[in-house]
């Protein structure tokens, strides 16, 4: 922690101890999701049904598959992000804020490989066919 | 400093109940008919529909406050008027969006 310069007092301050690439990022991932859930709703919003063929077969398109793969990172980035925000600012003890932020880094990994997951085996194997 | 809780309350909702609900969603569509039809039935009984209504209204909110924030990380939008405005603002609009969006699936699609 520095003791000199206003700049030096900022560096290593605050709960986390670091923050502008996180602080960057969020903004980032913020924008993606604008952009990637709005396209998500309004597209949902127009299908002429949620059915098993018409939803299988909407997404196994590369043009949707892709977006939505993108969607995914954006959107689990952006929470795991988020929430670390929020654990760092309630939980105070560190052995417990450690474990807590692994859990979530496992929530956020394990979510978006799951969900990319899923949209790869509808685009490959055809969707509903 | 209402408009800042909601935005955090709507953020860990869309985080933990809108993201597993989205990629339940797409596996029970890679899983094939059967467990689609089972998302389904969740999906489209009352407690699925509050669960997607809500979802709707967090999304609005915390993307419309989500917004308020890249303004005022611009440095703009400090002064106290202004910045009333927009916290009502925010409100106001992601409860109007979501009543527009659910009364036009009503209309349309029932």
């Amino acid at each position: 922690m520095g003791n000199g310069t206003p700049i030096g007092r900022v560096r290593g301050l605050g709960s986390a101890k670091t923050g502008v690439h996180h602080w960057v990022l969020q903004r980032f991932t913020a924008v993606g999701n604008l952009l990637l859930v709005l396209w998500l709703i309004f597209s949902i919003l127009q299908m002429p049904g949620l059915d098993y063929v018409s939803v299988t077969s909407w997404i196994a398109q590369p043009l949707v598959a892709v977006p939505m793969m993108l969607m995914l990172v954006s959107i689990f980035w952006h929470l795991k992000l988020g929430l670390q925000v929020l654990i760092e600012d309630y939980i105070h003890e560190d052995g417990l804020k450690f474990a807590v932020v692994m859990l979530l880094n496992f929530y956020a990994l394990g979510g978006a490989a799951l969900g990319i997951f899923a949209i790869a085996k509808i685009a490959f194997t055809g969707g509903a066919a | 400093m209402a408009v800042s809780i909601a935005h955090r309350v709507a953020g860990d909702g869309l985080a933990i109940v809108g993201a597993m609900a989205l990629v339940w969603w797409l596996v029970a569509a890679a899983s094939g008919p059967g467990h689609y039809a089972y998302f389904q039935s969740w999906a489209g009984s009352p407690l699925g529909y509050i669960v997607m209504i809500g979802l709707t209204w967090a999304f609005f909110q915390h993307l419309f406050s989500g917004l308020r924030h890249l303004v005022l990380d611009i440095g703009a939008g400090y002064e106290l008027k202004t910045n009333r405005t927009f916290s009502i603002l925010v409100f106001v609009l992601a409860i109007a969006v979501t009543a527009a969006i659910w009364c036009w699936l009503l209309v349309e699609k029932l």
